[in-house]
């Protein structure tokens, strides 16, 4: 494991020194300011609209539309390059040649996946101060912290089912589509399902709420530090993590 | 410091490599000789522990591939096929990079990356991005980089491959320095190149090993060219009996007369012997005469001989 501050620099060294992770940041920084602007238009007219302003960052960031699409796009984009570039350029076969295990490899870019998903984060976090000091919202800081902590675990989940993918392939397009896909299923389709098995009064409209990450990420910002969804994204974190070591030894098989 | 056993690679029905086994000692730089396609690289991914064999067992520097992969990465050094580099990197943060993943000690890093600056007269450019370099440098780089751990063994897949002459002659110059302090086993499919660095040529075609000898023995062996007129069959049976003799391959036949090839056992000269044994059954002779085979003429023969086998086989399949 004493490879990983190495490798994870490097890792980090190519986000930073390509476009891509700057042009990731820009957009998610439009959409920070477009939402905090309608938070604080949202603000500005209490006594007309209660609804949204009963849990103002709620609707602020984790309720909010262009934000979860945002991360649908981001996240397949920052972890599709992480395995499928190494193979498409051949790297991989300098990596794998040097005297450092599978996962060390695959826990030092999910660890740099992991890092960039809190990097896109803080455009939304840059707003708060001012929304705190500026104009004197105060806002209560117990449940900020509460969906912080859900949104990492969330990211680790997200970026290791990135990171697998991009293991299976040497086409990035292919990766991230695929990560696309399976974010999107587990973002939205959950949510459907969710709503139609209430609809029906079905009896596991339950068990689809426990998956259902919209539904999750919205207890957390309502202060709900619910360990039971933690322990969901860190457990398909470490098994997508397992996974991903898999694929890359399955190569000396056979 | 190489052991090959038996070594096969299949994908699927395809055999890459197919029960090759050679081994090399210390300080040697052999050459791996083959067409494209023969299983050149493949049998390098195997002995640089990328890839696993189907069977058959390899070990370097006593460290068996698929037992102790991390003990053999430590010990190989390798440069892969066009030399995959990190491009947005610059050369002395890559090879530090490189240090650090081979476990070079902290305080020998900088000396190790220093050396191999100069070894490799990476000097100019050590501040350049990889990707701003031009074919040779980033060449150099890769082999910076493979031998920055100090290795025992180098295994270079291709090492000139898209080289100008210039940059040919000055990686064949610290290629040959290198093999002082390492034992290299190298690939390439040209033919002068072995001829320039290595001091043996294993001949691969077909996945198995068509020829494996020291270059100064392929060197001295001579192929003997006979014709004479009369019945080929007696003549080629006449032949076959000269003591000496190692193989007769009739070539063509003329009206009366039938050529043939003659090898011989150590390359030895049996022109007279071969003119007598004709002239004592009284068939006119009208060409002899004895060709130094050079390399080419080893690895075509090889490669197609072996070419044919495998035809031969898949027909009786």
């Amino acid at each position: 494991m004493r490879h990983i501050p190495t490798l994870v620099r490097r890792e980090l060294g190519a986000y930073f020194l390509a476009p891509m992770a700057f042009l990731i940041l820009l957009a998610f920084q439009v959409i920070a300011w477009f939402n905090f602007w309608e938070l604080v238009d949202g603000l500005s007219r209490r006594q007309q609209s209660f609804s949204s302003v009963r849990d103002p960052l709620n609707s602020y960031l984790s309720q909010s539309i262009p934000f979860w699409i945002g991360l649908l796009v981001a996240i397949p984009a920052l972890t599709m390059r992480l395995l499928a570039e190494e193979r498409r350029s051949g790297t991989v076969e300098t990596l794998l040649t040097a005297p450092v295990t599978e996962t060390e490899i695959v826990v030092s870019k999910w660890l740099a996946g992991v890092f960039m998903f809190l990097v896109l984060l803080l455009p939304f976090a840059i707003y708060l101060p001012f929304l705190y000091y500026q104009a004197k919202f105060y806002f209560d800081p117990g449940p900020l912290l509460s969906l912080g902590i859900g949104l990492t675990t969330l990211g680790m989940m997200f970026v290791a089912i990135g990171l697998f993918f991009s293991a299976l392939t040497r086409n990035q397009i292919i990766a991230a589509i695929w990560s696309f896909a399976v974010l999107f299923l587990f973002v939205f389709m959950t949510l459907l399902l969710y709503f139609y098995a209430v609809g029906q009064r079905l009896e596991w409209a339950e068990g689809v709420r426990f998956v259902a990450v919209l539904l999750q990420v919205q207890s957390f910002g309502l202060g709900r530090l619910d360990l039971r969804y933690v322990a969901l994204h860190l457990s398909v974190a470490v098994f997508m993590i397992y996974l991903t070591v898999k694929v890359l030894q399955s190569r000396r098989l056979a | 410091m190489i052991q090959v056993d038996r070594l096969t690679k299949r994908y699927g029905s395809f055999k890459a490599v197919n029960g090759v086994s050679f081994s090399v000692g210390r300080g040697e730089i052999v050459g791996l000789l083959g067409p494209n396609g023969a299983g050149k690289t493949t049998t390098m991914r195997i002995l640089t522990t990328f890839l696993g064999p189907t069977s058959g067992r390899a070990a370097l520097a006593g460290h068996d591939v698929l037992d102790e992969p991390l003990e053999v990465r430590r010990k190989v050094g390798y440069l892969p096929e066009n030399v995959p580099l990190y491009l947005e990197m610059r050369v002395r943060e890559y090879l530090l990079y490189r240090a650090k993943l081979t476990d070079v000690p902290r305080s020998r890093r900088r000396a190790a990356i220093n050396e191999v600056i100069t070894r490799c007269r990476l000097g100019d450019v050590e501040n350049r991005i990889l990707g701003h370099l031009s074919k040779g440098y980033r060449q150099r780089v890769g082999l910076a980089a493979a031998m920055v751990h100090d290795p025992d063994i180098l295994i270079l897949d291709e090492p000139t491959a898209g080289l100008d002459p210039i940059q040919i002659r000055e990686v064949r110059a610290l290629i040959r320095e290198l093999g002082d302090r390492h034992t290299i086993l190298l690939s390439t499919h040209i033919m002068s190149e072995v001829e320039a660095v290595c001091g043996r040529v294993i001949i691969i075609a077909q996945g198995r090993i068509a020829v494996d000898q020291p270059l100064e023995r392929l060197r001295s062996e001579s192929l003997i060219v006979l014709e004479a007129r009369g019945p080929g069959d007696a003549i080629r049976h006449g032949l076959e009996t000269v003591p000496g003799v190692e193989r007769v391959q009739p070539t063509h036949t003329d009206g009366d007369y039938a050529a043939f090839e003659i090898q011989t056992r150590d390359g030895a000269d049996l022109r007279e012997e071969l003119a007598q044994r004709v002239n004592q059954n009284g068939w006119p002779l009208r060409q002899l005469d004895i060709r130094r085979s050079t390399l080419e003429d080893r690895f075509i023969q090889a490669v197609t001989r072996e070419t044919i086998s495998a035809e031969a086989e898949l027909e009786a399949v």
